[in-house]
């Protein structure tokens, strides 16, 4: 497997030197000479990912080849937009960048058996929802652009709303594995639908219901949709009955139905929606702007720093993926959806290589906020789905949503290093029964 | 579980290609309507540091420059407007926070140099160390325009003046008016507490009234009523009509009464030099659905093209296939009243297609392009709009015109020794005084300008205000300067 790790090494340095010229390049329209800084940037992004690799030939080294280059290379275009829009945010990412490669190296670390985490299913649960209550306690609890999502202790704001994503998944993982024999066997039928009876389905409506409530009051649409898509592709993962589906898209439906009757905040996204053109000064001013910095990119792009992507609001964080469109063109832009698509692809494969229940949904479950929270971003920027801040993983500006994608990662690094060790386990049986067995 | 997570991944992919095919309508099929609509202030941002041509007027007035300048930013010029607020209408500005309007707009490309013309001239230019910018030419006059401006006072209105033959604007002003140079500062603060306040503004200075504000156009509209009716041979200049005080409209107890309450009528040609309302309600009514198609045949219902951003407004006049419903509606068309709605360049445009044996030019207020050595590298084309009637309706109507000064509403708008032709407007208005109009052209034998004039409530004279009073002797000077008397 140690061809595996060199794959990794060669694509990651690839990743950080795309990253080193984007850096340059960012910077010649202005300055035509290479920025003095630079060495500093590209030896901590060096340094931060030579130290990652290490963690995974270390703790996980049969693992995926192809995730952390990936994610080297996502998190290093958002880093050269960043830099580009606004040099000061770009100096708090690369500390944000480290604390992230902290976290997967802590990830690693400590979650040395996925299997641990299915144990302690309820305490996960109960981390999950009080850090999604969190911002709603009073002193700590902090607005920022309308939405309660923040907590301030000290200088440090964050949102522990992007933990609660990645805790909640390891309950519904835990928990569907242990009841899905009762959850797809069910009780009664509704045609050709087979319907579970409602006291399996009561922890989980409890859970969900918990979260969509947090959300409408923390006024977060965007996680919303993600809670519910992520919820009913894991359910319906598990039990492999279409009623869940169907159930999940009701419930959506009725949910967004009665978010758009009561709140003012949801009108105005489904109106910008559909036409922003008439409010393109007012409420429609982001999204038009956006569009403006698709059809300027063109297909080519105006070039790293050659365009006006600070035209539009919040370009750092939700707009991210406008500002690349402006000045990487459609092929940037195209480039990224395929990167995110060969994670997410990767992270199917895990999924289906694991042969333990719980990995397989848990592996399939982290994935899917990963491609779904894209959707959402990108779909909402382009306008094909209303505007709802999420952030686009690994490349917008944001600390928490940062810490956050590279434990999923570092989970799922350690899922492929158990897929590959069991597989291993397998074949050395076959050949050598002597053979050391590492579980 | 293998089989719904393969589902679950499909559907992603599914996803991420909707993405895709979202972008590629955004970033190919739509990219240069999004790259080039007017709210997208990106073309101008990308202009805005290279060197820019000036603007100047037909008679070498310089309007609006670039200047280098180091105040800090990042801007290497700052754009001025050496005459503030009497150009704004025509001019616009070139803003990097707002985009860029008017003339600025238009001929961007000309002002950077990026006109093939000025690249070939240029390519010398390389060499002395010249920048190839152009140099937009305008057809206004400064001389005429300051005319309009101090001949329209502090009162609300708009004065469109150009050449018939060739549909080159003369001169165009209107007030309230305001100074574009607060707009085109390097201060993305500063501009946009300009713009708002300017727009907050319940006078509208930002508004250029005389080409995207719509009014009824009063009696000045009967020498359309007047051109269809001879047109299409309804009537001919010497076709009585009855002398009366009012007219009854049909379908309904309402009537059309004439000005003052005074009975009026006479042939066709006595009607209209005392301008009687009751005979181009009767003419209206009796023209019909054909009164919709000889409007239009002026241009009604349709944007002229002249060579500014934002585009010129559309005028109404009488709705196609309403005359069964809506008889009166007609009635009031014909005296410029009801569903009839102008710009003041339209009522030009009427007074230069009649001037101009009834084609109308399209109208333009650039007039030539030249390179920085002072050499005419483009000239804008001089083509028809539009064939309102033919020479003979319009000989008979721009008679009808002189009467109107020689000894008619619109004395006020004699010149000596030149024979005026024109026709005054008095328009009633649901929000206050009646608007006072007047279109004229002149020498009425082989006019050189045509003009409308529009007093916005009847300006000073308030109530008091009539298009003969208060519109005519504006057009007068005007007329008079172009005309060196």
């Amino acid at each position: 497997m140690k061809s595996r790790r060199n794959v990794e090494l060669r694509l990651g340095l690839l990743a950080v030197g795309i990253t080193g010229l984007g850096y340059v390049l960012v910077q010649l329209p202005e300055k035509s000479d290479i920025p003095a800084d630079l060495w500093f940037f590209v030896t901590i992004f060096v340094g931060l990912y030579v130290l990652a690799h290490m963690a995974v030939l270390q703790f996980a080294p049969n693992a995926d080849p192809s995730l952390l280059p990936l994610a080297a290379m996502l998190n290093g275009i958002g880093f050269v937009t960043i830099s580009r829009l606004d040099p000061d945010l770009a100096r708090t990412q690369v500390g944000w960048m480290a604390a992230g490669m902290a976290a997967f190296f802590g990830t690693l670390v400590v979650v040395r058996r996925i299997r641990t985490l299915e144990r302690y299913r309820y305490t996960f649960l109960l981390l999950g929802l009080l850090a999604l209550l969190l911002p709603l306690a009073p002193g700590i609890g902090k607005t920022i652009n309308g939405a309660r999502l923040w907590v301030g202790i000290g200088p440090i704001n964050f949102q522990p709303g992007e933990a609660a994503k990645v805790l909640l998944v390891i309950f519904f993982a835990a928990y569907l594995v242990d009841k899905r024999e009762l959850l797809s066997s069910g009780s009664r039928r509704l045609g050709r639908l087979v319907l579970p009876s409602v006291k399996h389905l009561g922890p989980l409506l409890l859970a969900w219901a918990v979260s969509i409530l947090v959300m409408v009051m923390q006024k977060d649409l965007g996680s919303s949709l993600l809670f519910f898509a992520v919820f009913g592709a894991m359910l319906y993962a598990a039990t492999e009955r279409a009623a869940y589906l169907i159930t999940a898209l009701v419930l959506f439906v009725g949910g967004a139905t009665i978010a758009h009757r009561l709140f003012d905040h949801v009108q105005d996204r489904v109106t910008t929606w559909l036409d922003p053109w008439p409010v393109a000064a007012d409420e429609g001013f982001q999204v038009v702007q956006s569009w403006f910095a698709f059809g300027t990119g063109g297909f080519s792009g105006t070039g790293l720093g050659r365009g006006n992507p600070q035209l539009i609001p919040n370009a750092p964080t939700d707009f991210v993926f406008s500002a690349i469109g402006e000045e990487l063109g459609l092929i940037g832009a195209v480039a990224v959806i395929a990167a995110i698509l060969m994670f997410v692809g990767s992270g199917f494969r895990i999924a289906l290589e694991a042969e333990r229940p719980f990995p397989k949904l848990f592996a399939a479950g982290l994935t899917v906020i990963m491609g779904v929270q894209t959707f959402v971003i990108i779909g909402g920027v382009t306008r094909v789905i209303p505007l709802t801040g999420v952030t686009l993983p690994f490349i917008s500006y944001g600390g928490s949503s940062l810490v956050a994608n590279f434990v999923v990662l570092g989970l799922l690094l350690r899922i492929s290093d158990d897929n590959a060790r069991a597989r291993g386990l397998v074949r050395r049986r076959t050949s050598a029964p002597t053979g050391a067995t590492p579980s | 579980m293998n089989r719904a997570i393969g589902r679950v991944g499909t559907a992603v992919i599914a996803l991420m290609l909707m993405l895709v095919g979202m972008l590629t309508y955004l970033q190919v099929i739509h990219a240069d309507d999004l790259a080039n609509d007017p709210r997208n202030v990106r073309a101008a941002l990308k202009d805005i540091n290279l060197p820019r041509g000036p603007i100047v007027t037909t008679d070498g007035e310089v309007v609006a420059r670039s200047v280098p300048v180091d105040d800090g930013t990042e801007f290497d010029y700052q754009r001025e407007y050496p005459h503030g607020n009497l150009y704004p209408q025509v001019v616009g500005y070139q803003s990097f926070v707002l985009g860029s309007t008017g003339v600025e707009r238009t001929y961007n490309d000309h002002l950077v140099g990026r006109d093939p013309a000025l690249r070939l001239e240029g390519i010398g230019d390389v060499f002395s160390g010249q920048e190839a910018v152009g140099t937009v030419v305008l057809s206004l006059d400064h001389q005429l325009q300051e005319i309009a401006r101090d001949a329209l006072g502090d009162q609300r209105g708009s004065v469109v003046a150009l050449d018939p033959t060739t549909g080159e604007i003369l001169a165009m002003y209107s007030n309230p008016t305001y100074d574009p140079s607060g707009l085109a500062g390097h201060d993305t603060k500063q501009i946009n507490q300009v713009y708002k306040f300017l727009s907050a503004l319940p006078d509208k200075p930002d508004l250029s009234r005389a080409y995207r504000e719509r009014y009824a156009p009063g009696s000045t509209f009967k020498t359309v009523t007047a051109s269809v009716a001879l047109e299409t041979g309804l009537a001919t200049p010497e076709t009585p009509y009855p002398e009366i005080r009012s007219l009854d409209l049909p379908l309904t107890d309402a009537e059309l009464s004439n000005f003052g309450g005074q009975s009026c009528g006479g042939t066709l040609a006595v009607s209209f030099r005392r301008s009687c309302n009751t005979t181009f309600g009767q003419i209206g009514l009796d023209l019909a659905e054909a009164f919709v198609a000889g409007a239009a045949a002026f241009g009604i219902g349709d944007v002229p093209p002249i060579d500014l951003v934002p585009e010129a407004a559309l005028s109404i006049g009488p709705r196609a296939g309403t005359f069964q419903d809506e008889q009166p509606q007609f009635a009031l068309a014909g005296i410029g009243q009801g569903p009839v709605s102008t710009t003041p360049l339209q009522m030009a445009l009427i007074a230069a297609g009649i001037a101009n044996g009834g084609v109308i030019m399209e109208p333009h207020v650039v007039k030539e392009i030249r390179d920085a050595d002072g050499d005419v590298v483009r000239t804008i084309p001089v083509r028809e709009w539009k064939t309102a009637i033919s020479p003979v309706t319009a000989q008979a109507v721009g008679a009808m015109m002189v009467s109107v000064v020689e000894d008619g509403t619109g004395t006020a708008a004699q010149i000596s020794g030149v024979t005026v032709a024109g026709k005054t407007g008095t328009a009633q208005t649901d929000t206050g005084d009646p608007h006072a109009w007047f279109v004229a052209f002149a020498p009425a034998e082989a006019p050189t300008i045509a003009i409308a004039v529009l007093v916005e409530h009847g300006g000073s004279f308030g109530s008091e205000a009539t298009g003969g009073r208060v519109a005519a002797p504006i057009a007068a000077a005007v007329m008079r300067a172009h005309l060196g008397r």
